[in-house]
C-alpha cells in the first residue's frame, strides 16, 4: 500500500503542475452543467407564427389572441394569401402558418364546425412536433369556450372519454428536473475517462513508463495509483454538481443522497477503468482518444438522456446494456425523483459492480510491463 | 558466476533482425561496454536484460536471476538509465529521486552515500523541474535514479549520447567511482573513444559481436602498419591516400587521415611522403602510430563478409 501512496503522491503533483488539465477536472464540468441544463431545453418557446386571415371575423381575431396570449408563439407576419405565408415558411421566417379560411365565424357558428389549417416546418421535427401541439391544444381550447352559447345548446354534447394525466415525480413535467441528473453523470463520466485515457500512454509517450517498469511497482499498483486521483476528482464533481442542482436548479431529492454517493462511487470506476484500459493498450494519445471517443459517443447518445430506450431497435437496447450510463442516469434519476432504495436499484447497481470490476480487472491484465 | 550472461540471445522485429545469436558474460564489479553504431542492436540488448523486452530465443541472466523467470527479482538489483530521458519533466529533481526511492522501498537518505558525489553537483537545482534541466544535468540526475536503491547490476544505455564534452569526462569519472564501490556497470556507447575507458568491450555490428576483448588487447591486435597522415587540403588527401599502391586502408580519422599498409617497410613513412609531395600536396606530416580501437573496429568490419542487411540501418528500438 505504501507504493501506491507514492504512486498517488506523484500523480497528484503533477496534476497540480498540470493547469489545463486540472482546469478541465475541477472548473469544465460546473460550466458544463450550468449551461447544457439552461440550453438542453425541450420547451419551445417564440415560435414564430404567420397568420393568413382570410375571414377577418371577431371569431377570427379571438383565436389569434388565444395564440399570442401564450409564450410559445410569437406574431411574426400577417399575410393575404397561403401562397405569401408559404414563402416565410420557405424562408424560415416563419416555424408555423396558420391559416383562418374564409367563412370561419359563419361555419363555426351555423355547424359548430369550421376548419383552420396548420403548416408546420418540420425540419426540424422535435420542434415542429411541439409546435403542432401546442397550436393544437390552443385551437381545441378555443372550440371549447368560444361557441356562442346559443349555439352550444344547439349541438348535441359528444363526450367520451377524458384522459387527465398525472405526471407522477416530475409533477410539473420540469424538463431540468428530468434533465440536470443525466447531464451531471453524463459530464462527469466524459471528463474522468478522458483523462484516464490519455494517462497511461502519456506515460509511454515521454518515455517514463520505461524507467517505472523495471522497478518493483506490481501491475495493481500501478493502476490503482492512477484511478485513485480520479477517482476523486469524480466524486468531487458530483458533490459540486449535486448542490448546483439542489440550489441553482431546484431539483427535488426525494431518496438518499448518501445512497447516490456510494452508487457513484462504484459507476466512477467504470468510465475510469475502461480509459485506463484503452490506455494501456494504446500506442500514442491520439489513438487513445479516438478509441476513448468511440465509446463515448455510443455511451452518451444511447443514454436515454436523448432519445427514449424503449424506441430503439431490439438489437439496439441488447447492446445497450453494456452501457454503465444507462444504469446511472436510471438509478440517478430513481433515487433523486422517486425516492428509491437500495432494494429498489440493486439489479442495476450490481450490474454497475460487476462492470467495474471487469474494465478495471482488464486494465490490469493488459497492462504490460513485459513486451514480446 | 558473471554479473551479466547471455547465451545465443536473437531477437527480431517483425523481419527485421536486431540481435543475431550474442553470447557474452560480463564479471561481477566490471566496467563493460557495448560498443556499436546506430542500430548494433544495444538497446535491443537492454531491454532484455531489463525484462523489458523477450527474446526469441536463447537465455540471459543477470545477478544470477533469469530475465524470464525471474524478472521480479532483477527489476530489484538493476539500476537501468534509458537511451531516452525518462524521468518526470513535470517533477524536481529532488521530486524524482525521491519517488524513485520510495518505489524501491528505501530512502534517499538510506543510499545518499552512493549517489553524494553526484547529487551535489545537483543540489542547487534540486527545486528545479528536471524537464528544464540541461542535457549533461539530467544525465547526472539520471544516474542517481538509477543508482539511489542500490544495484548490483547497472545498465546504462548510451547514457553520453548528446551530452558535452566536458560532461561525458564527469559521467565516465562518476562510473570509475561507482566500479571501485563493486557495482558491475554494463554501459552502451558510440563512440570509439569512450571504448578505451571500459575495462572489457564487446564491438557490436548489426546485431552481431564482432569481437570481446579488453581495450588493449583491441587495439594490439591491430595487424596493420599505421601511419597517420595530415596535409593543408583533407579531402584531396583521402583521395590519393586511397589510390595509393602500398594502401590497405584509408580513413579520416579527426584531423588526420589513418593509413593502413599492406607490408611493413622500414622507409615507408619517407615514400609516402615523397608520393604525396609529387601531387602537389603541401604540409604534409606522415608518423606512425597506434592502432585505436576505432582502428580495429573498422578493420573488423572490414574483414566481414557483407550481410544482406547491410545497405540500411536498423531501427534501434
Amino acid at each position: 500500500m505504501r507504493t501506491v501512496w507514492f504512486l498517488l503522491e506523484k500523480e497528484v503533483r503533477q496534476l497540480r503542475r498540470n493547469r489545463s488539465l486540472l482546469g478541465l477536472l475541477l472548473v469544465a464540468p460546473i460550466m458544463q452543467l450550468v449551461l447544457l441544463s439552461f440550453a438542453a431545453n425541450y420547451e419551445i418557446k417564440n415560435l414564430n407564427l404567420a397568420v393568413v386571415d382570410q375571414d377577418h371575423s371577431p371569431a377570427a381575431r379571438r383565436l389569434l389572441n388565444q395564440f399570442q396570449y401564450t409564450p410559445y408563439f410569437r406574431l411574426v407576419q400577417t399575410r393575404p394569401t397561403s401562397r405569401a405565408a408559404e414563402q416565410d415558411l420557405l424562408d424560415g421566417r416563419a416555424d408555423l402558418v396558420l391559416v383562418i379560411p374564409p367563412q370561419f365565424e359563419r361555419d363555426l357558428v351555423r355547424g359548430g364546425r369550421a376548419r383552420v389549417q396548420l403548416l408546420v416546418n418540420a425540419l426540424d421535427n422535435v420542434k415542429a412536433g411541439l409546435a403542432s401541439s401546442y397550436a393544437s391544444s390552443i385551437v381545441q381550447a378555443y372550440q371549447g369556450e368560444g361557441r356562442p352559447a346559443t349555439v352550444a345548446a344547439t349541438v348535441s354534447e359528444v363526450r367520451g372519454l377524458e384522459v387527465v394525466p398525472a405526471y407522477w415525480y416530475n409533477p410539473l413535467l420540469n424538463y431540468k428536473t428530468f434533465m440536470v441528473p443525466g447531464i451531471l453523470v453524463e459530464i462527469i463520466s466524459l471528463i474522468v475517462m478522458m483523462v484516464a485515457t490519455l494517462n497511461i500512454v502519456r506515460e509511454k509517450e515521454i518515455g517514463t513508463i520505461e524507467q517505472l517498469n523495471v522497478t518493483p511497482i506490481r501491475k495493481w499498483q500501478f493502476i490503482l495509483g492512477k484511478l485513485l486521483p480520479f477517482w476523486v476528482a469524480g466524486l468531487y464533481q458530483f458533490t459540486i454538481g449535486l448542490l448546483l442542482a439542489r440550489f441553482l436548479f431546484h431539483v427535488p431529492m426525494v431518496g438518499s443522497v448518501p445512497l447516490l454517493y456510494g452508487i457513484m462511487a462504484v459507476f466512477l470506476a467504470v468510465p475510469l477503468g475502461l480509459g485506463l484500459l484503452i490506455s494501456s493498450v494504446s500506442q500514442t494519445q491520439q489513438q487513445a482518444l479516438f478509441v476513448s471517443f468511440f465509446f463515448l459517443i455510443i455511451f452518451i447518445l444511447l443514454c436515454g438522456l436523448f432519445t427514449p430506450t424503449e424506441y430503439m431497435p431490439a438489437w439496439a437496447r441488447a447492446i445497450d446494456r453494456l452501457n454503465p450510463l444507462l444504469y446511472i442516469i436510471d438509478i440517478a434519476r430513481r433515487i433523486l425523483l422517486k425516492g428509491s432504495t437500495l432494494r429498489d436499484v440493486l439489479t442495476p447497481v450490481l450490474t454497475l459492480l460487476g462492470m467495474a470490476v471487469v474494465v478495471n480487472t482488464l486494465a490490469v491484465w493488459r497492462y504490460r510491463k513485459t513486451s514480446g | 558466476m558473471p554479473a551479466v550472461e547471455l547465451l545465443n540471445i536473437s531477437k527480431s522485429y517483425g523481419t527485421t533482425p536486431a540481435v543475431r545469436d550474442i553470447s557474452l558474460a560480463v564479471e561481477a564489479g566490471e566496467l563493460f561496454g557495448l560498443i556499436g553504431p546506430d542500430g548494433a542492436g544495444k538497446t535491443t540488448l537492454f531491454r532484455i536484460l531489463t525484462t523489458l523486452l523477450l527474446a526469441d530465443a536463447g537465455t540471459a541472466t543477470v545477478a544470477g536471476h533469469d530475465v524470464v523467470r525471474d524478472f521480479r527479482a532483477i527489476r530489484n538489483v538493476v539500476g537501468y538509465m534509458p537511451g531516452k530521458f525518462s524521468l518526470y519533466p513535470d517533477l524536481t529533481v529532488q521530486e524524482n529521486l525521491e519517488f524513485f526511492a520510495a518505489v524501491f522501498r528505501t530512502t534517499v537518505a538510506e543510499n545518499y552515500e552512493l549517489v553524494k558525489d553526484i547529487y551535489e553537483q545537483l543540489a542547487p537545482f534540486k527545486n528545479r523541474r528536471s524537464g528544464a534541466l540541461s542535457g549533461g544535468m539530467k544525465q547526472k540526475l539520471a544516474l542517481c535514479c538509477a543508482l539511489i536503491h542500490k544495484p548490483q547490476v547497472l545498465l546504462l544505455d548510451e547514457p553520453t549520447t548528446g551530452v558535452d564534452a566536458v560532461s561525458r569526462q564527469e559521467f565516465w569519472h562518476m562510473l570509475g567511482t561507482l566500479k571501485a564501490r563493486g557495482i558491475t556497470i554494463v554501459v552502451s556507447t558510440p563512440y570509439m573513444d569512450e571504448a578505451a575507458l571500459c575495462e572489457r568491450v564487446a564491438l557490436l555490428q548489426e546485431g552481431q559481436v564482432l569481437r570481446i576483448d579488453t581495450p588493449a588487447a583491441l587495439r594490439a591486435a591491430y595487424p596493420w602498419p599505421l601511419y597517420a597522415v595530415r596535409a593543408a587540403r583533407m579531402h584531396p588527401l583521402l583521395q590519393d591516400l586511397r589510390a595509393y599502391p602500398a594502401a590497405h586502408s584509408c580513413y579520416a580519422f579527426g584531423e588526420a587521415a589513418h593509413l593502413s599498409l599492406r607490408q611493413p617497410a622500414p622507409d615507408a613513412a619517407a615514400r609516402l611522403t615523397a608520393y604525396l609531395t609529387g601531387h602537389g600536396h603541401t604540409g604534409v606530416v606522415v608518423e606512425p602510430v597506434e592502432a585505436t580501437i576505432e582502428d580495429t573496429f573498422m578493420d573488423l568490419l572490414a574483414q566481414r563478409q557483407p550481410s544482406p542487411n547491410s545497405a540500411h540501418d536498423q531501427p534501434a528500438q
